[in-house]
């Protein structure tokens, strides 16, 4: 017992000290690293805004370390700058072979190097990765098919939408992680959602009814309204969002009988919607909503109506049995002047 | 036959603390692969993408604050500052006696509003709601004092949102750390019910208008050593449960939950010293009951700097209250002790904090005495006894620089040797006196609760919300 328990201490000892010894030199190490890299970046800089400027830079003499350095400055400037520039960055890379050598990592067993290689194929703006990053959608890690997701909407990827929509469907990616991918490749990415609508997933469903609210335009409010109806509360709720984010005014008369939802998330959300895009007409069923419903529709409803007549708010929070609601819309339209 | 009973005794000691520093070992290399994985994924994270995002759903943060005239309106300026696509803040003065209210009303032009509030818990009435010319996202609240529970209750019956941060208002957090911690929840929100961010301590830091400028380490020695302790429970203990799904402590100073969840389990507790606690355990219970799937989280990197005791006054003082805290939440959850329906909750967590976190200072102090009284009466050699010490030492020496090694391979915020050097020597110096302190305070709140004491008293603090400041070098 003694023996076990002194060679036991021992190898903690030997232990604790190794750990002690190898975390002092890696220390060492990356400060040594970090400061190196930092003087290249600061070097590296100027030749990097000089490639997104579309001059002509002589990268021969540029070692590994400072190709490296090189690439993450360029693809963190990738990730906020659009149009020709990105391609000058995508052009860079694919000269480099960086763009390769990250497509061949897709292929790595390890799922960080291909969820790494797939989110970093997204800053580096090259088409040459498309056809991977979709293919990367199928991968059985969630981080792959994320990174793939969000890279193939940073690439603003027309021929995207549909396997993004799909692999949504299939719950292969996270709601938000699609949205995203969906709203970063914009306009070209409306007629699909325009038809999934009506897509048999209520998922997917109010996904797109959410995303054509904030890409589409009011001419859309005839099918959204048809969603008001939807079998599921969340498409309903999105359905009554978008109507208010793109102030499709014909939908206001559906909104109006919507109010009645046996939902309240739902009746909140109409609520809401109203006060853009309702009229006066609208205000003695908002200020019965605010007096008389629960509380979230109530006090959406009573938002709504102080948006749509603010008078008319004041006059009804004055009036015995108004309601917390209709007095705190009162106060802040009094705040607000 | 005393003989025997010493020995078998010591045997039982050995068994103890082979077996909690076996688990700790385990929990070590269980923490080490969460936070490689993370570090990882923190490649990928699209942080950027969801701060860009409509869909990042909107957080109210929930700040109680008594009698905080000092630092609140640069925690409030600081909070509404967050890297976050959309969030509100509501301040609930709980009952302050002091000018808390009035410098709000005068730093955010506060105007009196009757604001509608849920009736979903019951709290201490509310004298008045504000709300803010400047700030529109700013809600403030008086209500006469019932506690911390009690403000974090009333914050949720005002929040607009789905879900609610709540967070000390002397604490301090990082301009990315709203963002980082929910992102668990915007990757899976049908899953993820709560998630906590790690609390680090900010006593040596300078502190510029409610942000760490610099991270440095206290100069007072007990402060110190809670650095490496919070170190070693947040990157080792909170990483550790959250990979087993078995997350008990989401941190009072930073956490955010699903409001409707808060609301369907009655709120933050306001019958026990450990509201924090108590409530993870409920929502637990309450989702187990009904069989859902969940998962509540903890994120490494979202940091919120609070400021530690330096006295070990105060610092017994809030020992003494999170080991009531605990005592109490278990209690009160004990029938899920051992418990098979509650799964690993109840068969491994919960007996796992009765016996290594509840009674481990009984036990721990115990041990030592009985081994040294077993050798004094001969029941075991000079060996045994040596061999046991250094043993327990050596273990608790390697748990400590553990977790220093996982800060530094993963965060290493503190960016010098001599800072490292001086954490590295703490993390040594702590097991003699410290730890076992803490054991005697902690064995005291059981006492304490066995007596039916119940006063804390208060927790001086210096203020970290003043520009250019480094509260433990001043």
């Amino acid at each position: 017992m003694i023996s076990v328990l002194t060679w036991g201490a021992a190898a903690l000892a030997v232990c604790g000290w190794v750990s002690v010894c190898a975390l002092a030199v890696r220390r060492f190490v990356l400060v040594r690293l970090e400061r190196r890299r930092g003087k290249a970046e600061l070097r590296l800089r100027r030749v990097a805004l000089a490639l997104l400027e579309g001059e002509s830079v002589d990268l021969t003499d540029l070692n590994g370390d400072d190709a490296d350095v090189l690439a993450t400055v360029l693809g963190r400037f990738g990730r906020n700058l659009r149009g020709a520039t990105t391609a000058r960055i995508a052009s860079f890379f694919e000269r480099q072979g960086e763009v390769y050598r990250q497509l061949e990592a897709l292929g790595s067993r390890r799922p960080w190097r291909r969820a790494t290689a797939a989110f970093v194929l997204g800053d580096m703006g090259s088409r040459q990765g498309i056809a991977s990053l979709r293919a990367a959608l199928d991968d059985p890690d969630l981080a792959v098919r994320s990174a793939a997701a969000r890279s193939l909407g940073r690439l603003g990827e027309p021929t995207a939408v549909e396997p993004l929509v799909q692999a949504l469907a299939e719950r292969r990616i996270p709601r938000s992680v699609a949205g995203q991918a969906l709203l970063a490749i914009g306009e070209p990415a409306l007629p699909v959602l325009r038809n999934l609508v009506r897509a048999p997933e209520p998922e997917a469903r109010g996904l797109a009814v959410e995303l054509v609210g904030l890409l589409g335009a009011a001419s859309d409010g005839a099918e959204l309204v048809g969603r008001l109806r939807d079998s599921s509360a969340e498409v309903r709720a999105n359905a009554a969002h978008a109507l208010g984010k793109l102030g499709a005014e014909e939908g206001a008369a559906e909104l109006r009988g919507a109010l009645g939802d046996r939902i309240p998330f739902v009746r909140a959300a109409v609520a809401r919607a109203l006060g853009v895009v309702g009229d006066a007409d609208v205000v003695p069923e908002l200020l019965q909503v605010a007096r008389e419903d629960s509380f979230d529709p109530a006090r959406a409803a009573a938002g709504a109506a102080a948006r749509l007549d603010p008078a008319a708010v004041r006059y009804a929070a004055a009036v015995p049995g108004a309601g917390p609601h209709l007095h705190e819309a009162a106060d802040l339209v009094e705040m607000a002047g | 036959m005393i003989h025997g009973l010493f020995h078998v005794m010591s045997i039982i000691a050995l068994v103890y603390f082979v077996v909690l520093n076996g688990t700790y070992l385990v929990f070590t290399g269980v923490a080490w692969r969460g936070i490689t994985q993370h570090r990882r994924e923190r490649r990928y994270a699209a942080l950027e993408e969801a701060f860009a995002s409509p869909l990042t759903p909107p957080i109210s943060i929930l700040l109680p604050a008594y009698n905080e005239e000092a630092g609140i309106v640069q925690s409030v300026h600081s909070l509404l500052a967050l890297r976050y696509p959309s969030l509100e803040v509501v301040v609930v003065s709980d009952g302050s006696t002091d000018s808390t209210v009035e410098r709000l009303r005068e730093a955010f032009d506060l105007v009196p509003v009757r604001k509608a509030l849920r009736a979903g818990i019951e709290t201490a009435p509310v004298l008045a709601t504000y709300a803010s010319r400047l700030k529109p996202s700013l809600t403030v609240i008086e209500k006469e004092n019932g506690g911390k529970a009690d403000a974090l209750n009333c914050g949720v019956n005002a929040a607009r949102h789905a879900y609610v941060c709540a967070i000390d208002a002397d604490a301090l957090l990082e301009e990315d750390a709203l963002l980082r911690v929910a992102k668990p929840i915007v990757d899976d929100p049908e899953r993820v019910v709560a998630t906590g961010g790690i609390v680090r301590i900010v006593n040596g830091c300078s502190v510029d208008h409610g942000r760490v400028v610099s991270v440095g380490l206290p100069t007072s020695s007990i402060a110190t050593m809670q650095v490496v302790e919070y170190l070693r429970a947040f990157l080792v203990g909170r990483v550790g449960w959250s990979r087993l799904g078995l997350l008990l402590i989401i941190s009072g100073a930073f956490g955010v939950f699903r409001r409707s969840l808060v609301e369907a389990v009655g709120g933050w507790s306001t019958t026990t010293v450990g509201e924090d606690v108590e409530l993870v355990l409920r929502l637990h219970r309450h989702l187990k009951e009904r069989g859902e799937e969940y998962r509540i989280e903890f994120v490494a990197d979202p940091v919120c700097w609070t400021e530690c005791p330096e006295t070990l006054r105060v610092l017994s003082r809030q020992r003494r209250r999170w080991q009531r805290g605990l005592a109490e939440a278990l209690w009160r959850h004990r029938r899920l002790v051992g418990n098979p329906r509650y799964g690993l909750l109840g068969m491994f967590a919960l007996p796992y904090f009765l016996l290594f976190e509840l009674l481990g200072p009984v036990i721990q102090l115990l041990g030592l005495p009985i081994v040294i009284v077993a050798f004094a009466v001969d029941s075991v050699s000079l060996g045994f006894l040596v061999a046991f010490l250094l043993m327990s030492l050596f273990l608790a020496v390697l748990l400590s620089v553990s977790a220093l090694a996982l800060e530094e391979v993963s965060f290493r915020r503190h960016a010098s040797g001599r800072e490292a050097a001086r954490l590295l020597a703490y993390a040594v110096l702590e097991n003699f006196g410290y730890r076992q302190i803490n054991d005697v305070w902690r064995l005291q709140a059981l006492v304490d609760l066995a007596r039916g004491k119940t006063k804390w008293g208060e927790m001086p603090r210096r203020g970290l919300g003043l520009p250019n400041e480094a509260p433990s070098r001043s």
